[in-house]
């Protein structure tokens, strides 16, 4: 149903886009996955990329032409862990820990400011995933920040299913021990090893459930039951992205003990102890999603839930070859998603990378590469027109632009 | 305590009584010739390709490459192609104490140098970052908290680290348990009791002295009252012998702040939302110290708009100078993200530079000490790989008193954090 509805959103958003051609002549283009252009030319018309090119590139007849000398364009950033939680929204369901059929979009409110204060920073789509207080806590979602319509803002339902590992989903909760159960903390799991537990157990009741499937016969169920169930086979079945939350070294490695054992490929997230399962991580062919570099410092511990973060861990996932993202993610210190780019920058990994790592790698991640985290021809016109070199600290977005429309004075 | 160190520096210490310790280190380099820098003096233009000469801790040479000659003994830093700046002055930091507040709130008596831990890696991160000069004094969780410190970021002891004893003391308008009222009035009261003891105190003196003048009290009797040393500090504050240094958490504070300022000699240490104030601020006695968060979002309750409140660029608007603070942790822990803010904010750079050197140096009292490369000065200065302000560069040497105290070549715990070698040993061998 929503499927339907956001394609004809879509299509009546282009519809809507201007039919003259618009030329960024002058800046320098970073395209998002190669070297960049100086003095480049950069035609858009109906939303999407005409041509990318130097100085000598052809201006359609008619053009308006923006002019953009000393400025410097990169494709629209994607923020693959984005916490929208900032302005109001609770991402986090508490009545159980497993509750695999939830789906963030039906709590999204397309008028909360962090989206607007994401776009205003540079970002042009983000991934937003249940929070990380249950264990799996449901579907995620791919958004524009911005589309003429709300509903045109749905880039993907259901991109992916979140587990989260270690302690954060036992935080604050109480065994039952007699008594009223009167408080929503009297729920499992308790410790680290009964989060593992529980998605462990819910995978057993989902591998069951195709066994069942099979071989013709059939339990009753109850809707809810058959629905996280059904979730929980697309992941086993490996239409279904698992993204887990890993930290800490050995909740990593669980991470890929699970995934093992149970038969998918996860992509792992938040993952500060990368560096020390580098082996692990190369083997099982994942993509890594690392929150916040610029959290890390050299005095004390930056690191959450056990995790003991390194400046050099992005570098060692790009010498590995190991496909890996730049997110803000859930820690709460993180800066604007550029700015993450930035530390991750200045601990070693090359600019272009970096780049590549909030752009185009995290488009491939989530799917998207067909239209979004690039700028070249028949891409959507979604991107970023910087001050100054956007790994200037003092650098400032002074267009944004998402399928061709400047979002700069929307709201 | 070498003796060189007691003597040097107290005439050159400003009016604020300030019982000075600062002048040549224990163990200096006699001599230091930084060498080719591109020189930020924080006093005049840049200049490029000199060389600074230190001697016995203290900056005895400034200029070009080919005017200063530079004596054999002397130890070369060759910064050719790098920066060479003074070190960063932080002017209110709890960095380094261990529990910087203490509880009961009328403390006066308390001295942050007694909570001061010198193995703490906040001192040791001050170094990486290019901070020469820390002002440490008790948090904002309190009401009258106790003395501050102003230390150097080096050292094995407090007495070792100390460059000024008694910088001022703290007094905050911070709720504790109680409303913003409250607040004003228990800080008020305190101040009138200690205002009743001190006229009680120079009551009772009069009265000996007249009743001895009489031939009441025998003549070779002595007045042998001395003052309450629990409220001594306050009485300092009071006849403006020492400086307070005030908290004032939001706009709605900063009224009764600038009255107690016409009382009182205070620095107003500001909050972070303090933007609906700025008009009231330019009163200001002396330059005001800003909160770690530069920047932040004020949400319209009725159209749910955001706003972008840029607080430096407000109050440098307002020509209002400006100190800068350090955050705990995390971007704004790093001076040259601090720095880039205000740039972003479309502050100029000197300015910007200014909230790190010699705002700070002023309102401690040190700014003929410290702050800017000049000669006569203490030789404090970092060598930077590039532009100060930009992500890219690192602090490369801090020299402190003619000390060189820091080097990145030899930062192991930076090495490690960095380091692509030890895990990724294997990466050389991948695709």
């Amino acid at each position: 149903m929503l499927r339907v509805a956001t394609t004809v959103a879509l299509f009546a958003a282009s519809a809507f886009a201007q039919d003259l051609p618009v030329v960024y002549r002058g800046a320098t283009v970073w395209p998002g996955d190669r070297a960049p252009i100086t003095d480049a030319v950069l035609v858009i018309q109906n939303g999407r990329v005409q041509t990318v090119g130097g100085a000598s590139t052809t201006i359609p007849d008619g053009a308006r032409i923006v002019e953009c000398n000393g400025l410097v364009i990169t494709p629209g950033l994607i923020d693959a862990a984005w916490d929208g939680s900032v302005a109001e929204a609770d991402g986090n369901e508490q009545s159980t820990e497993i509750t695999p059929a939830l789906r963030v979009l039906d709590s999204l409110d397309p008028q909360n400011p962090a989206l607007a204060r994401a776009r205003n920073s540079g970002v042009t789509a983000v991934h937003l995933m249940p929070g990380t207080r249950s264990v799996m806590g449901g579907l995620s979602v791919v958004l524009q920040t911005w589309a003429s319509d709300p509903a045109a803002m749905v880039l993907r339902d259901e991109a992916s299913l979140r587990l989260v590992l270690g302690a954060e989903p036992s935080m604050g909760n109480r065994a039952i021990r007699g008594g009223n159960v009167d408080s929503i903390y009297y729920r499992r799991p308790t410790s680290r090893m009964g989060v593992i537990w529980s998605a462990r157990r819910a995978f057993f009741d989902a591998k069951e459930q195709i066994a069942e499937t099979q071989g013709g016969t059939k339990t009753t169920r109850t809707t809810q039951e058959q629905r996280d169930l059904s979730v929980l086979t697309r992941v086993l079945q490996g239409s279904l992205p698992l993204v887990t939350t890993a930290r800490s070294e050995q909740d990593l490695r669980t991470a890929l003990r699970l995934a093992d054992e149970f038969g998918y490929t996860p992509v792992i997230d938040e993952a500060q102890d990368a560096y020390l399962v580098l082996d692990e991580l190369q083997k099982a062919r994942v993509w890594v999603m690392v929150g916040a570099p610029s959290a890390s410092a050299v005095g004390g511990s930056a690191g959450q839930d056990g995790a003991e973060p390194r400046f050099a861990t992005l570098k060692h996932l790009q010498d590995r070859g190991i496909p890996f993202v730049i997110t803000t993610g859930s820690n709460t210190n993180a800066t604007e998603l550029v700015r993450e780019a930035m530390f991750a920058h200045r601990f070693g990994l090359g600019r272009q990378q970096a780049l590549a790592a909030v752009t185009s790698q995290p488009a491939k991640l989530l799917g998207l590469a067909e239209r979004k985290g690039r700028l070249e021809a028949g891409m959507d016109a979604d991107f970023v027109v910087w001050s100054t070199d956007p790994f200037d600290p003092a650098s400032t977005p002074t267009t944004v632009v998402i399928n061709g429309n400047d979002t700069t004075s929307k709201q | 305590m070498n003796s060189t160190r007691r003597t040097v520096a107290t005439t050159a210490l400003s009016a604020f009584l300030f019982a000075a310790l600062a002048a040549a280190p224990a163990r200096a380099q006699d001599l230091i010739a930084v060498k080719g820098g591109r020189v930020h003096t924080m006093h005049g233009p840049v200049l490029e390709n000199a060389t600074v000469l230190i001697e016995n801790g203290r900056i005895t040479k400034i200029g070009p490459v080919a005017d200063i000659e530079v004596p054999w003994e002397a130890k070369v830093l060759d910064a050719t192609g790098k920066v060479v700046l003074p070190t960063w002055v932080l002017a209110h930091s709890q960095g380094g104490a261990r529990g910087a507040n203490e509880r009961m709130e009328n403390v006066a008596f308390v001295k942050i140098s007694d909570a001061l831990d010198p193995a703490s890696p906040f001192f040791e991160d001050c170094l990486r970052s290019g901070i020469g000069t820390v002002h440490s004094i008790p948090g904002n969780m309190t009401l009258l908290g106790g003395s501050g410190i102003v230390v150097r970021p080096f050292g094995r002891t407090v007495e070792d680290m100390a460059v000024s004893t008694q910088s001022g003391l703290k007094l905050s308008l911070q709720p504790q348990g109680g409303g913003r009222l409250l607040q004003i009035r228990k800080l008020r009261r305190a101040l009138e009791d200690a205002r009743e003891y001190l006229a009680d105190f120079d009551r009772r003196k009069a009265e000996f002295e007249q009743e001895q003048k009489s031939g009441a009290i025998d003549k070779d009797k002595k007045w042998t009252e001395e003052w309450d040393r629990t409220k001594k500090p306050v009485l300092d504050l009071l006849q403006k012998k020492t400086r307070g240094w005030l908290y004032v958490p939001g706009s709605a504070e900063v009224p009764e702040a600038m009255r107690l300022q016409t009382e009182l000699d205070l620095v107003l240490v500001l909050g972070p939302q303090v933007h609906r104030a700025v008009d009231l601020l330019k009163a200001a006695k002396h330059p005001v110290v800003l909160d770690e968060t530069l920047e932040f979002f004020e949400t319209d309750p009725e159209t749910r708009k955001e706003t972008k409140i840029r607080v430096a660029k407000l109050l440098a608007d307002a020509g209002i100078p400006f100190a800068l603070s350090l955050g705990q942790s995390g971007p704004t822990s790093y001076p040259w993200w601090q720095l880039a803010a205000c740039v972003r904010q479309g502050i100029d750079a000197s300015t910007a530079y200014a909230a790190l050197t010699t705002v700070p140096a002023e309102l401690l009292g040190l700014q003929d000490q410290l702050a800017t490369l000049e000669v006569g000065k203490l030789g404090n200065l970092q060598i930077v790989t590039g532009d100060p302000m930009q992500a890219t560069t690192w602090v490369e040497t801090v020299v402190l008193e003619g000390q060189l105290v820091y080097e990145r070549s030899k930062d192991q715990r930076l090495k490690y954090l960095l380091d692509t070698s030890s895990t990724g040993a294997a990466a050389s061998g991948s695709k």
